[in-house]
């Protein structure tokens, strides 16, 4: 039960949060915060009645039996720490935005709404559920668009609803094909890795769902929404479209293929690799030629999740240990350079790099902040990034010496964009826009949250390997029954 | 003692050593205690000098054969890998610790002086990131595993970047960190490539599992890691052709100079090669290319360093050199020797920068080489401390240190390779040149001190400037007595090389004393040298070709000042074929921004649109609409029958009998 709780208490906030809201507006915020923070109790609840063995809880509830359909929800190390990241990230954007005045109870509980679908995606084990959630989840990012961004905000969320859901397609013609395929009609995951696919049918549906996934992963050529659907959401928004929605895309790839289609990916794996390392450089090149600094950071987005592809597509230890760790790491260092940009825009309105400027002299806590997330960006050691990317590095030497050169000198570049986006901000005088006001303390609240979350897990990482072992090793362990 | 299943002891101690600057750098980056000027002055000197306790005291042991060796810090398992993290001292890493924590105390107590005057947040972040630089160098020292060796190589980096930058209202400044970060990168990735294979060879990241695992890598892969790691040391160390940021570097303010290039970033290229030599040496090509390198960057970087317009850069192309000479002793099979100069050319040239720094602080020509003039009646002391840095650099024979370093490196190349030895000694030709020019001009009168503004008074002599000079003075000089227990230590022997090639490499120095004083004395090449600095000068902000170079000397003395103008080649053959991919890939121009995601995104709609085409008009909307129109035309033409008169109904009665009637007349007939 206490799965579903997972589930079920953010979306009930955002609810109540929305009725909330209506008698008193500022009561919106603290009904938020208070389910989300019953979802971190659901959540430590799990941990401490965690069993042994794969599987840390499971639950099997019945929903439709004629069409196959139940309510399975599962959670491992793996699941456990996504959820963990979307929890942490709903009550940091709800801290974030609670002086927001532009309809602050719809906001608070698209916020809820968010991390209920996407915490939907991370523990759904049945196919339909997680194309349920899948396609759900869309809708409070669409709405966090299109009702708080800037600028051209209807055509970016447009956007992005049209490349998603046209990609969930996919996913969902793939899901309805596995429910038929078996001799009862069934949709659940486990027992259809038990029977197994045809191989050749295997390669068709992970396309489907490879489609889905590296869509919202973003990976080139499917990456266009990004950049316009960053730039023009609000902060909030941002911060978990970067930690939260590209998360689910690489949460689908790590899980599912090996998962329920170990030859497919057997198969297909090698092209994977080359569209991620295709995307690593590409990403970091387009990231280098950017004005607008929510628009660098969204192609550097593209980039690093493209190495977590590299990273799942390696499918050796290593590698899936290093896409993992870049998963939570990319979430915690986005999000916070998200953060301090839209920060940044609140004070100067302006975004752009040719414009800014002088930070360091007249908010000097803003650019040690900047400086701090700039260098976890570019992988430095000592943080959570370094090490995933370390990790997957060691993994290409195993799988092809091609792709470590070429995340190595992604590594390179990165110090390009890198040093473009923090010395035009921090450095220099400003050419038109200045920064007086530092850091408030509600806005220092989360970057230092999010600043020991990059430090910390770089430092020690043995909490997120111990739960990523689980998936890790299961994964690999298909990939080599598959391989003939 | 148990802290978090840690179990403490003794040795962990090894710990304080880089943690007392990193908490210096906490301190003065968060201040979270508002501290004020003095203050700030008194944490940079606690965290500064502090490392130096701690590393005297295992140092002093490791020296009397008690070394800790292995500290193993905590433990991370990686699938079926454990990763132990550690810390190590050896007697290499109490030697370059040892020198680093000296040098790193002596840079900051001039610091403390030189920085009078700066405001105070720029004053925290200065003394807080020159903390963590040498908390970078001196993790790197002591790690005992390839991932601190990484994090502290890696964090030099960093800090090289944003202390290059720290003037940060300077774009000249600015664009040298840039340069700084993304050059020494590149030496960081190859440094990084050749760390994880090693990981995978040895499946341990302890340095004493992963150099024997590396010496006995089979299939090809130890020529390739040792490759991978020269290529690191070259990039950080600055090394032909990966030389060029070092003298951009040079926008950096001068106790920063003094700490890059003398103990720590610069010098660490070389301390890396000699911690993994024992791979180095297991593969003679990678030896010889390092050797090869070595060299032609000391005769290279010497030949730069005499045309230099501008004592740091002077002083940088120095560096180079002289890194040289030590990747040459390296790559002939002689790190101890290259540890020596190591020790010795840390302390000379932390001294010349200091001193120079110290000389032409306030001065209204900034750092050109001519602001030194006037240095021995302004600053005598700093002047003799310059003097005695230039002679150690020269290698004047038995009285300077950096003889008897030299003499071990030059020994030891001898015995392997007499052509780069005969390179090597050209080269000390040139350093004893450049340098003794430099102690010419800075002896030569001032002569802007008769204009009476001349006389900058902010840079007098005072004790906090002197002590570090004159302490580093003296040790540049007195040096020599280290080189052969150094050598001893670390488990060599001063090589016993001809009793000629001693002599040779002793009258070497003094041939470039006496070209020095040709170069600034005999009117034809004084004239050269005066016309090149002009040209250059005038050239500078507009590199276009204005004029001609009067003759071979003068064109001599210009490209060399120029540094052969290797960074121009480096803009058209790596930075603008960058820059224009970068354009085209962002859709300056006609083209279109971020194509891989665009063009297909652009390619979609115009299929839609193609598809949806055809359909735009509703075909089956318009035919019904195009139905109803008919059926109301036909409508609108009945109503017309409906005239209401009496005659009109009587003849549509009468047509419509006869028309019935027909009809089955019709269905009748037969």
């Amino acid at each position: 039960m206490a799965l579903i709780a997972l589930i079920l208490l953010p979306f009930l906030g955002g609810i109540f949060a929305l009725i909330a809201g209506k008698a008193e507006p500022t009561a919106a915020r603290i009904v938020a915060v208070v389910f989300l923070f019953c979802g971190v109790l659901a959540l430590a609840w799990t941990y401490q009645h965690a069993e042994a063995g794969r599987w840390m809880m499971m639950t099997r509830e019945p929903w439709a039996p004629a069409m196959g359909m139940s309510i399975i929800l599962a959670i491992d190390g793996l699941s456990f720490i996504m959820v963990a990241l979307s929890l942490a990230l709903g009550l940091l954007t709800v801290v974030l935005s609670w002086n927001a005045t532009d309809r602050a109870p719809l906001l608070h509980a698209t916020l809820c709404w968010t991390v209920a679908a996407s915490n939907g995606v991370f523990l759904a084990f049945d196919l339909v559920l997680l194309a349920f959630f899948w396609e759900l989840m869309l809708v409070p990012s669409f709405l966090l668009i299109a009702i708080w961004g800037h600028g051209d905000r209807e055509a970016a969320a447009i956007k992005f609803l049209i490349y998603n859901a046209i990609a969930g397609l996919g996913l969902l013609a793939a899901v309805f094909w596995i429910g038929a395929s078996g001799p009862t009609v069934s949709f659940d995951a486990f027992e259809v890795a038990e029977r197994g696919l045809p191989p050749t049918a295997q390669i068709w549906l992970l396309l489907g769902f490879a489609l889905a996934f590296m869509v919202k992963l973003p990976v080139p050529p499917f990456h266009a929404w990004l950049p316009d659907a960053h730039t023009q959401a609000p902060t909030v928004g941002s911060i978990l479209l970067a930690g939260l929605l590209l998360k689910t895309g690489a949460y689908g790839l790590f899980r599912f293929p090996t998962l329920l289609f170990p030859q497919g990916m057997e198969v297909l794996a090698p092209y994977g690799l080359i569209l991620g390392a295709f995307g690593t450089i590409y990403g970091a090149l387009v990231a280098c030629g950017q004005t607008d600094a929510k628009r660098l950071v969204a192609y550097t987005s593209v980039a690093h999740m493209s190495v977590v592809l590299m990273g799942i597509c390696g499918g050796v230890h290593f590698s899936l240990m290093g896409a993992g760790i870049i998963m939570v790491a990319h979430a915690f260092s986005a999000s916070a350079l998200f953060l301090l940009i839209g920060a940044v825009y609140d004070r100067v309105h302006t975004r752009d790099l040719r414009e800014l400027g002088g930070l360091q002299r007249s908010a000097p806590r803003f650019a040690a902040a900047f400086a701090l997330f700039f260098s976890a960006t570019l992988a430095m050691p000592g943080t959570a990034n370094f090490l995933g990317e370390a990790l997957v590095i060691t993994g290409m030497f195993q799988v092809n010496w091609l792709y470590a050169s070429i995340t190595l000198v992604s590594l390179v570049v990165s110090v390009v964009y890198g040093t473009r986006l923090f010395q035009r901000i921090v450095f220099g005088t400003p050419r038109k826009a200045q920064v007086t006001v530092d850091l408030s303390f509600r806005e220092l609240g989360p970057v230092v949250v999010l600043a020991i979350g990059t430090l910390l897990f770089g430092v020690l990482p043995q909490f997120l390997m111990t739960g990523l072992d689980p998936a890790v090793n299961s994964a690999v362990e298909a990939l080599r029954a598959a391989t003939p | 003692m148990e802290v978090f299943g840690l179990v403490l002891t003794y040795n962990h101690l090894l710990l304080t050593i880089p943690s007392i600057a990193l908490a210096g750098f906490v301190m003065l980056g968060l201040d979270p205690f508002r501290l004020r000027d003095f203050e700030v002055r008194a944490l940079a000197l606690i965290g500064g000098v502090g490392p130096l306790i701690p590393m005297l005291v295992f140092a002093n042991a490791c020296f009397h054969g008690q070394c800790t060796g292995m500290v193993p810090i905590f433990t991370l398992k990686v699938g079926e890998s454990t990763v132990a993290l550690a810390l190590q001292m050896d007697p290499l890493a109490a030697l370059v610790g040892l020198t680093v924590c000296v040098i790193g105390a002596a840079v900051i107590l001039f610091s403390v002086a030189y920085m009078q005057g700066t405001a105070l947040p720029d004053l925290r972040r200065f003394f807080a990131l020159m903390h963590l630089f040498l908390a970078g160098m001196l993790t790197m020292v002591l790690a005992g595993d390839s991932i601190v060796l990484f994090l502290g190589w890696e964090l030099m980096g960093l800090c090289s970047y944003l202390l290059i930058a720290y003037n940060t209202t300077s774009a000249e400044a600015i664009r040298a960190g840039r340069k700084a970060f993304i050059m020494t990168r590149v030496a960081d990735a190859f440094l990084l490539a050749a760390l994880l294979l090693l990981f995978l060879e040895a499946n341990s990241v302890r340095l004493d599992h992963l150099i024997p695992a590396g010496v006995a890598a089979q299939d090809g892969m130890r020529p390739i890691i040792a490759a991978l790691l020269l290529g690191g040391a070259i990039g950080k160390s600055a090394q032909v052709p990966m030389h060029t940021w070092l003298p951009s570097a040079m926008a950096g303010p001068t106790p920063v100079s003094a700490l890059l290039h003398s103990a720590t970033m610069v010098a660490a290229g070389a301390v890396l090669l000699m911690r993994f030599s024992p791979i180095i040496q297991a593969e003679p090509v990678v030896m010889a290319i390092g050797a090869g390198l070595g060299a032609l960057t000391a005769i290279f970087g010497a030949a730069a360093a005499l045309f230099q317009q501008d004592i740091k850069r002077l002083l940088a192309y120095s560096s180079i050199s002289q890194i040289g000479y030590m990747m040459l002793a390296i790559g002939v099979g002689a790190p101890e020797a290259a540890a020596a100069h190591f020790v010795v050319h840390a302390i000379f040239k932390s001294l010349l920068f200091l001193s120079a720094g110290h000389i032409t602080h306030h001065s209204p020509r900034g750092t050109d080489i001519m602001a030194m003039r006037g240095a021995s009646q302004r600053n005598p002391l700093a002047f003799l401390a310059f003097s005695a840095g230039a002679a150690s650099l020269a290698g004047l024979p038995v009285i300077t240190g950096g003889w008897w370093s030299k003499e071990a490196m030059l020994g030891a190349v001898w015995g392997v390779e007499p052509a780069l030895w005969t390179v090597a000694v050209l080269a000390a030709v040139l350093t004893a040149a450049y340098a003794t020019r430099a102690v010419l001009i800075a002896a030569m009168p001032d002569p802007g001190s008769h204009d009476g503004h001349a006389d900058h008074d902010d840079s007098h002599d005072t004790g906090y400037t002197l002590v570090p000079l004159a302490f580093l003075g003296f040790g540049a000089l007195l040096a020599g007595g280290l080189v052969e227990p150094i050598m001893h230590l670390l488990g060599a022997h001063v090589p016993h090389a001809p009793l000629f090639t001693i002599l040779v490499a002793s009258i070497a120095p003094l041939v470039g004393v006496a070209i020095a004083f040709a170069l600034a004395y005999v009117p034809a090449l004084a004239n050269g040298l005066q016309r090149a600095r002009d040209i250059a000068r005038r050239t500078r902000r507009r590199p276009r070709r204005q004029d001609k170079p009067a003759g071979f000397w003068v064109r001599i003395a210009l490209a060399f000042s120029r540094g052969l103008r290797i960074d121009t080649l480096y803009q058209i053959v790596f930075v603008w074929p960058f820059v224009k991919l970068v354009r085209w890939l962002n859709g300056y121009g006609r083209g279109v921004a971020d194509p891989a995601g665009n063009l297909p995104a652009m390619a979609a709609l115009r299929l839609q649109r193609a598809i949806t085409a055809p359909f735009a008009p509703d075909w089956i909307d318009r035919t019904w609409t195009a139905f109803g129109g008919r059926i109301l035309a036909l409508w609108a033409a009945l109503r017309r029958l409906q005239t209401g008169r009496a005659r009109d109904h009587g003849l549509y009665m009468a047509a419509g009998t006869a028309g019935l009637l027909l009809l089955a007349w019709g269905l009748t007939w037969h």
